[in-house]
C-alpha cells in the first residue's frame, strides 16, 4: 500500500511540471499553430440574369462572379474550383441542361480567373450530373488574404420551341484544396 | 519479611557521588527555578511577483475554412503590491515569433489576444496586439494586493487571468507547423 502511494506521488511530481511551469519572476509558453491546406468561396453574384441582346434568337448571356480563398499544399497540393447544375431549368416546357428539347441546346460558359488560379480553357457545357472544371490550381497556391476574383460567363441557346415565360436553375460551385 | 543488606563504606561513596552528578547536570526548572527571556523577531516584507504558464498552447481553427485559429491560455501568478503607493503588471511579449519561415508573424501582427477574469488586478482592455519588440499588458495591478488568505487579500490562490488569442488565417501561409515562444513578465513595487 505503502509503495502505491510513493508510485503516484512520483507519478504527479512528474505530470505537474509540463502542466504547468514553477512560479517565478517570468514564465514562458510555446505557441504552435499547424497550417492546412483550405478553401472557400462566395458567390458574389446571388442572382445571374441571362438575357438577349441584340438580333433576334442570340443567346441569353450573363455572368456570376465569385470570390475565392485558396491555399493548397507546398510540392503535392492541388486545387479546384468545379460548378454543376444542382436544379435543372423550371418550370417546364423551357430550357433544359438535363433534357434540352433540341439537340444542340445547352447551357455553356466560358471562364476567368489570375493566377494563382488557371481558369478553365475554352467553352464548357453545364450538366446536373458531373462537375465542369471553372479553375484549377498547381502545389503552394495561395490566393489574397481579402480573396481573388473569378467568373463564369455564361451563354443559353435561344430555342424558339421554349416557351415565354422566366426560367430559373440554380448553379452549385464546388472549392477543393489539398 | 526484612533483608538486610549489609553496604560498605566504597559503595556508599559511590552512590553519593553519582546523587550529586545528577543534581548539578539536571534542569533548572526540577530545581525550582524559572527566568524570562525576550526574543525580537522581524521581518522586511517586500513587494513580489511570481507568474506561471502552461508549457504550450495550441492554436486551433474549427468550422467555416479560412476562420482565425484561436486558443485560450490560463495565466498564473502570485503577487504583493505595496500598501498605498505599490503597483504591478503583468506583461507578455513574444520572445521568439513563429518560425520556419513562411508561416504566420507575430511582428507583422497578426497574434492579437483579449484578457478576462483577472482574480487579481485589472485585466487589459480591448483587443491586444503581441509583440515582439515591446511588453504589452495582461494585468495592471494596483496598490495593496496581496494574493491568497482572504481579507484584504484575494481569496483565490493563485490568481489566474485567461488570455484568448487569436492568430489569423491567412491563405498566404505555407502548409505546415509553426511555433513561436511568449514570454510572461509580472512586476511588483
Amino acid at each position: 500500500m505503502k509503495r502505491n502511494y510513493i508510485l503516484a506521488l512520483a507519478a504527479a511530481l512528474l505530470v505537474a511540471p509540463a502542466t504547468y511551469g514553477q512560479f517565478a519572476a517570468t514564465g514562458t509558453t510555446n505557441l504552435s499553430v499547424t497550417v492546412s491546406a483550405e478553401a472557400a468561396l462566395q458567390v458574389t453574384t446571388s442572382t445571374t440574369t441571362l438575357t438577349a441582346i441584340g438580333t433576334i434568337f442570340n443567346p441569353y448571356t450573363g455572368t456570376t462572379n465569385l470570390t475565392y480563398k485558396i491555399r493548397t499544399t507546398q510540392a503535392t497540393g492541388t486545387g479546384s474550383v468545379t460548378l454543376k447544375v444542382t436544379s435543372d431549368f423550371s418550370p417546364a416546357n423551357g430550357p433544359s441542361v438535363a433534357t434540352p428539347p433540341t439537340a444542340g441546346d445547352a447551357l455553356t460558359y466560358t471562364c476567368t480567373g489570375a493566377a494563382p488560379a488557371t481558369a478553365c480553357s475554352g467553352s464548357q457545357t453545364a450538366s446536373t450530373t458531373a462537375s465542369t472544371s471553372v479553375a484549377t490550381f498547381g502545389a503552394g497556391a495561395s490566393s489574397a488574404n481579402a480573396g481573388n476574383s473569378a467568373s463564369t460567363v455564361w451563354s443559353l441557346t435561344n430555342d424558339p420551341v421554349y416557351h415565354t415565360g422566366a426560367y430559373s436553375a440554380t448553379v452549385t460551385y464546388t472549392i477543393s484544396a489539398t | 519479611m526484612v533483608s538486610i543488606r549489609a553496604i560498605g563504606s566504597c559503595a556508599l561513596v559511590t552512590r553519593f557521588t553519582r546523587v550529586a552528578a545528577a543534581l548539578v547536570i539536571a534542569p533548572a526548572f526540577l530545581l525550582g527555578a524559572s527566568g524570562t527571556t525576550t526574543q525580537t523577531l522581524s521581518a522586511q516584507i517586500n513587494a513580489i511577483g511570481k507568474v506561471s504558464v502552461p508549457a504550450s498552447l495550441n492554436l486551433t481553427t474549427v468550422g467555416t475554412t479560412f476562420v482565425a485559429y484561436s486558443g485560450n491560455l490560463t495565466v498564473s501568478y502570485r503577487a504583493r503590491t505595496t500598501s498605498a503607493t505599490g503597483s504591478g503588471s503583468l506583461t507578455m511579449r513574444a520572445t521568439a515569433d513563429f518560425s520556419p519561415a513562411g508561416g504566420p508573424s507575430v511582428a507583422s501582427g497578426q497574434l492579437t489576444y483579449t484578457c478576462s477574469a483577472a482574480s487579481l488586478g485589472v485585466a487589459c482592455s480591448g483587443t491586444q496586439t503581441a509583440s515582439t519588440a515591446s511588453q504589452t499588458s495582461v494585468v495592471t495591478l494596483g496598490a495593496s494586493l496581496c494574493t491568497g488568505g482572504g481579507g484584504s487579500c484575494s481569496a483565490a490562490n493563485p490568481n489566474t487571468v485567461l488570455s484568448t488569442f487569436t492568430l489569423s488565417n491567412n491563405p498566404a501561409y505555407k502548409t505546415g507547423t509553426y511555433s513561436a515562444t511568449l514570454t510572461f513578465t509580472i512586476s511588483a513595487i
